[in-house]
């Protein structure tokens, strides 16, 4: 495996927030993602980059285009020194209603994403990291 | 040299028979997942087969695209060819459905066999959808909501 | 600061949302809404977001909110011109704004809440939330 490309930005307000979905829009597309595929992962990024700064007190995205078996997909890394989460395993349960609000917005975001991976440690931060591989089309 | 272009010629040949696999694995996807314009403003969906998570995305994708081109505002979901509805069935069918409210189109689940009424109520699940036992059932009702009348033609002599 | 338009239509009010909001920008357009929906006493909004090729939780809780609000206010809310794209990654995310009324574009839109204000029991060609 390995990364082809990587850039990182600040996750510190509903601005950036913006900077994050247009920088991984720009990668998903230039790795050939189907529109749905790019659309899917761009929003799971605004979720997590949202939590970020919700949550995690503000923090980085590393977004890496990466190239492994064949397969081009690309990286995300979410990093904070907030509060961390103290029960992972809770955070990750479906906290939407029907009408659509509350929870931290994890457990939607892994559904949007191939590989999603959670680390945590209370008192000392966050580290969130998301992948989607470009899927072979016809 | 020439073992490296026997090497080449191998690979190529290898990889443009995967992409005849995977685009023929592609078109028998689409193709049993038929969108049919039945009437103004009312498309069918035969589904046969399974409805697995893949297979779902498939035909919410088809589906939803099939609105914005007709512009139809209900989809009959006919589910007579599912062998089986599960909780995860019932799922697919859940997403398939909030996905076609979301562009403005309501759906009808029709084809629903007994037993698949009995597994429903067993297993507890909600669609919470309008469904009737036969596409007929579904397209009358369909008819209905879209303000359209069947009627007799007249059969008196001129 | 930017803001997002509302114009008056008949009986509605539209808003069209062009860009990528931030949070200072929706919250403007939830005030701005709710003050004009009292002062041209609108019995429906139009929501379209045809121009929008995401729709994450937080804008989908604008507009979950600004149904609310327009419900309390005796409004309708249509939103219309939901991309395909954008239908699919909330219903994956598990968003499916249940609460509000849908249709795939402004005329579809408008046709439906004047049935709506016109027909408020709903009958058999009403549509919307199960």
């Amino acid at each position: 495996m390995h990364v082809e490309r990587t850039s990182t930005l600040e996750v510190r307000t509903s601005e950036d927030v913006v900077k994050v979905r247009q920088e991984v829009r720009n990668r998903t597309a230039a790795a050939g993602f189907s529109l749905v595929d790019q659309t899917k992962f761009v929003t799971a990024a605004s979720e997590i980059a949202r939590n970020t700064i919700d949550h995690g007190g503000g923090g980085i995205a590393r977004v890496e285009t990466i190239f492994s078996a064949g397969k081009r997909g690309v990286r995300l890394v979410f990093e904070d020194a907030g509060p961390g989460i103290a029960d992972i395993a809770l955070a990750m349960q479906d906290g939407y209603s029907s009408g659509g609000g509350l929870g931290m917005g994890l457990p939607g975001a892994k559904r949007l994403s191939n590989e999603f991976c959670v680390e945590s440690t209370p008192g000392k931060g966050t580290k969130v990291t998301l992948v989607r591989w470009k899927m072979p089309k016809l | 040299m020439l073992d490296k272009l026997g090497l080449y010629t191998a690979e190529v040949y290898q990889q443009s028979r995967d992409d005849i696999i995977k685009r023929q694995a592609q078109e028998l996807l689409e193709l049993s997942t038929p969108v049919v314009e039945l009437w103004d403003k009312i498309l069918a969906l035969p589904l046969i087969g399974t409805l697995d998570s893949e297979r779902t995305q498939t035909v919410i994708e088809n589906l939803l695209n099939h609105i914005v081109k007709s512009g139809a505002e209900i989809a009959i979901i006919d589910i007579t060819g599912v062998p089986t509805v599960d909780t995860l069935v019932a799922q697919n069918l859940i997403k398939t459905v909030s996905a076609a409210r979301l562009m403005g189109a309501d759906c009808i689940i029709s084809g629903i066999r007994p037993q698949i009424a009995q597994t429903i109520v067993h297993l507890g699940l909600q669609l919470d959808v309008v469904s009737k036992a036969t596409m007929a059932d579904a397209l009358a009702l369909a008819l209905k909501r879209t303000g359209k009348i069947v009627s007799p033609v007249s059969s008196k002599p001129q | 600061m930017e803001q997002i338009p509302i114009l008056k239509v008949g009986r509605c009010l539209l808003v069209s949302i062009q860009i990528d909001m931030h949070d200072r920008l929706a919250l403007a357009l939830q005030d701005d809404l709710t003050h004009k929906l009292v002062e041209t006493r609108a019995r429906g909004v139009l929501i379209d977001i045809s121009a929008l090729d995401l729709v994450d939780s937080f804008i989908g809780r604008m507009l979950s909110n600004i149904a609310a609000m327009a419900r309390v206010l005796d409004a309708q809310t249509v939103l219309v011109g939901m991309r395909p794209q954008v239908a699919i990654t909330l219903v994956e995310l598990g968003l499916t704004l249940p609460d509000i009324k849908t249709a795939l574009d402004v005329d579809r839109g408008l046709a439906l809440i004047n049935r709506l204000i016109d027909e408020p029991d709903g009958s058999d060609r009403a549509r919307g939330a199960h």
